[in-house]
C-alpha cells in the first residue's frame, strides 16, 4: 500500500472509528514507518521495566559488600562482580533508576520553565521579551559544562541539585527555540479571531497556542533527554554528580572504580554499555519523533 | 552590516559584566571556602593560617568590594592570584590554554575529516544501504559517551595484551611522539562532533540536491561528479562551516573530561582541580576567559554567515 493510500484510509476512519482504534492505528503506522524509533522505545521500556522491578530480576543488594571479589561473568553473576564483591548486573539494573529519574526530571523542569517563559516572552513581546532574550544570550555565552561545574560545586550534592543544574544548563536554548514557536503560533489568524471574540490572554496562551506547541515540545524533549543523560554521566564520572557509592553507570566508570579496571574487562564494559544503549535508544526515538511530528527539522541534528 | 557588527561588539563587554556578577555570586555560595580547604578542616584546623589565607584572598573585605577588586583587575587583564597554588593565574593560564587548544584544534580537524565525507556520501547515496549504515554510525557517534570509549581504549588493550595505548605527555621536544599523545584524546573527542556534522552535512546537501539549479545542471548533461562538487558541495558548505565554528567552542568544554582521563595539564583539568580545592579565583578566571572566547567565536561565525550569504540580514 502506498503512503497516500494509507493516509486516505485514515482520513475516512476519523469519526467512524472509536478513539482507541485510531490511536492503535497511529501506533501501528509509527511502528511500520519508523522501525528504528520503535526499537528505541522498546529498549527504553525494557530499561524502565528493569528499573522499576529491579528488586525482582535476579539481583542482590547493589550497595552491600559481597565475598566474591572481581569474579568474571557467570550464571550466578551475569556481569561479574566488582571490587567490593557486588554483583555488577545488580548495580547496572539499579543504576537505571538515577539515570532515568535525572534524565526525565531535568528535561521536565527545563521544559516547564522554558515553556512558561517562552509563552510570556513570545505572546506579550515588549520589555519582557527583550529582557528574557538578552538573558538567554548571556546564559548561552557560558559553555554548558562550566554552568554544570559551577552549579554542582555551589550547591550540596544531591539528586535535586543535579536535576536543577542540568535543567538550568539546558533551558536557555530550549527557551530560545520555543519563543520562536510562540511568535509563529501567535500570528496565526485563529488567534486573532479568539482575541476578537474577547478571549483573555491566559486563555489564548494556554488553550490556543500551547496545544499547538506540543509537537515541537515533544521533539525538543526527546532530543534533550539523551543530552541530559550524558551531562549527568559526565559530572558523575568527574566525581561531581551523585554521591559516591550510589549504584550509577557513570559512578562505576570513574573515580575509585578505575583502579581495578586492569583486573577485569567486564568492569568498564557493562556499565558503559548500559549508558550508551540508553542514550542511543533515546536518540533513535527522538529522530523518529522528529520525522513524524516536525518534518521541517528532519535530519538537521539541530534544536 | 557595520551597524550589526558594532552592536554586537558593544554587547560583548555588557554580557561579560553580567556573567561576572552571576559567577561571583555562585562562587561565593560555595560551601567550605578556600581558607578551610587550605588550612585543614576540624581537628587539624589552623586558625592563623586561615586568617592569612582569608586576608590574601580578600575574604575579610565586604562582598561588593571583593567583587569590584576582582572585576576591575580582570578588565585590566589581570586574572588574579591563587593563594592556594601560590601562582599568578596569568603566568599559568597560557600554557594550559595552549595544551587545551592543541587538543581542540586537532579534534576539530578530525571532526571535519570524519564528519563531512560521511554526511556527503550518505546524502549522495540517500536511501541506499550505505546511507543507513553511515547514519547509524553518526547517531552512534553522538550517543556513545566519550569517556567510556576512552576508558575502553585505555584498559582493554592493557587487560588482554598488556599494551599501553596512552603514552605520557612529552611536549614538542619530540614532535612525532607529541602528536601521537595529542591525537588519541583528540580523535575520541571528535567522534560526537563528527556524528553531529555528518547529520547536518547530509541534510543540507540533500536540500541542495533537490533544488532547481542542480536539476538544471543535470539536465544540461553535466557529469554527476562535477554537479556534486561544484553545485552541491559549495552551497551546503555555508551551513557546515557555521556548525564547525560553534563546534570549536563545544570542543573546549568537552576536553574537560578528556584532560581528566589522560592527565593532560590543560584548562579543563585545571578547573576540576580548582573545584576540588575550592579555589574559586581560578574557577572565576577560567569561566570569564572561556565565555569571552565563546562570545568571540559566536560573533565571528555570525558575521561570517552574513558575509557569505547576503540573503541573511540582521536587524
Amino acid at each position: 500500500m502506498s503512503e497516500r493510500d494509507s493516509s486516505f484510509d485514515e482520513q475516512i476512519d476519523i469519526g467512524a472509528d472509536p478513539k482507541w482504534r485510531s490511536v492503535l492505528k497511529s501506533i501501528w503506522r509509527f511502528v511500520r514507518t519508523q522501525p528504528l524509533g520503535t526499537v528505541g522505545i522498546l529498549v527504553i521500556l525494557t530499561i524502565a521495566f528493569l528499573a522499576i522491578f529491579a528488586d525482582y530480576v535476579h539481583t542482590s543488594d547493589p550497595e552491600g559488600f559481597g565475598r566474591n571479589f572481581l569474579k568474571p561473568p557467570s550464571e550466578e553473576n551475569f556481569f561479574g562482580t566488582n571490587r567490593n564483591g557486588q554483583d555488577l548486573w545488580s548495580r547496572v539494573v539499579y543504576g537505571a533508576r538515577p539515570a532515568l529519574i535525572l534524565g526525565l526530571g531535568a528535561v521536565g523542569v527545563a521544559m516547564f520553565v522554558a515553556t512558561l517563559l517562552a509563552l510570556l516572552a513570545g505572546f506579550f513581546g515588549g520589555i519582557i521579551d527583550t529582557l528574557l532574550s538578552r538573558l538567554v544570550e548571556i546564559l548561552i555565552a557560558v559553555p554548558q559544562i562550566l554552568w554544570l561545574l559551577m552549579l554542582t560545586t555551589a550547591f550540596d550534592r544531591s539528586i535535586q541539585t543535579l536535576i536543577f543544574a542540568i535543567a538550568f544548563a539546558f533551558s536557555p536554548i530550549t527557551l530560545r527555540v520555543l519563543r520562536g514557536n510562540v511568535i509563529q503560533e501567535a500570528a496565526v489568524p485563529y488567534v486573532e479571531a479568539a482575541r476578537v471574540i474577547g478571549a483573555s490572554s491566559p486563555r489564548i496562551m494556554f488553550r490556543h497556542i500551547l496545544p499547538n506547541m506540543a509537537p515541537l515540545m515533544i521533539v525538543i524533549a526527546s532530543i534533550t533527554i539523551p543530552a541530559a543523560l550524558l551531562a549527568e554521566a559526565g559530572l558523575t564520572f568527574l566525581g561531581l554528580g551523585l554521591e559516591p557509592g550510589t549504584p550509577s553507570w557513570a559512578m562505576d566508570l570513574g573515580g575509585g572504580a578505575r583502579q581495578y579496571f586492569a583486573s577485569g574487562w567486564w568492569l568498564p564494559v557493562f556499565p558503559g554499555a548500559a549508558l550508551a544503549v540508553t542514550v542511543l535508544s533515546f536518540n533513535l526515538l527522538g529522530d523518529s519523533l522528529r520525522d513524524v511530528l516536525d518534518p521541517r527539522l528532519r535530519g538537521s541534528g539541530l534544536v | 552590516m557595520q551597524a550589526y557588527i558594532i552592536r554586537r561588539l558593544i554587547l560583548v563587554p555588557v554580557t561579560l559584566f553580567i556573567i561576572s556578577v552571576i559567577v561571583f555570586v555562585f562562587m561565593r555560595a560555595v560551601p567550605g571556602d578556600a581558607g578551610v580547604a587550605k588550612c585543614g578542616a576540624a581537628g587539624s584546623f589552623d586558625q592563623k593560617c586561615f586568617e592569612v589565607v582569608r586576608q590574601e584572598l580578600g575574604l575579610d573585605k565586604p562582598k561588593i568590594e571583593q567583587y569590584w577588586i576582582w572585576f576591575s583587575d580582570i578588565f585590566k587583564g589581570d586574572l588574579g592570584f591563587s593563594p592556594l597554588q601560590r601562582i599568578h593565574i596569568n603566568e599559568e593560564v597560557w600554557g594550559r590554554l595552549w595544551n587545551t587548544f592543541q587538543i581542540g584544534i586537532l579534534s576539530l580537524i578530525f571532526t571535519v575529516l570524519i564528519g563531512i565525507p560521511i554526511g556527503a556520501i550518505s546524502a549522495i547515496r540517500s536511501g541506499k544501504l550505505i546511507d543507513y549504515l553511515l547514519r547509524f554510525f553518526a547517531i552512534l557517534g553522538i550517543s556513545v559517551p566519550n569517556f567510556w570509549i576512552a576508558t575502553l581504549i585505555i584498559f582493554l588493550p592493557a587487560y588482554f595484551w598488556q599494551i599501553r595505548v596512552a603514552p605520557d605527555w612529552v611536549g614538542w621536544e619530540e614532535p612525532l611522539m607529541h602528536l601521537r599523545v595529542v591525537a588519541l584524546p583528540a580523535i575520541i573527542l571528535s567522534l560526537s562532533g563528527a556524528g553531529a556534522i555528518a547529520r547536518i552535512a547530509r541534510s543540507s546537501m540533500l536540500e541542495v540536491l533537490s533544488s532547481d539549479f542542480v536539476r538544471t545542471a543535470r539536465a544540461k548533461g553535466l557529469r554527476e561528479r562535477v554537479t556534486v562538487i561544484r553545485h552541491v558541495f559549495r552551497p551546503s558548505m555555508i551551513t557546515i562551516f557555521t556548525i564547525i565554528g560553534l563546534q570549536f567552542s563545544l570542543v573546549l568544554g568537552g576536553s574537560v573530561i578528556m584532560e581528566a582521563i589522560f592527565g593532560i595539564q590543560g584548562i579543563g583539568l585545571w578547573v576540576i582541580e580548582a573545584i576540588a580545592a575550592r579555589d574559586f579565583v581560578i574557577i572565576q578566571a577560567i569561566v570569564m576567559l572561556l565565555s569571552f572566547w565563546f562570545l568571540l567565536i559566536t560573533l565571528l561565525v555570525d558575521v561570517a554567515y552574513a558575509w557569505v550569504d547576503p540573503r541573511i540580514r540582521y536587524n
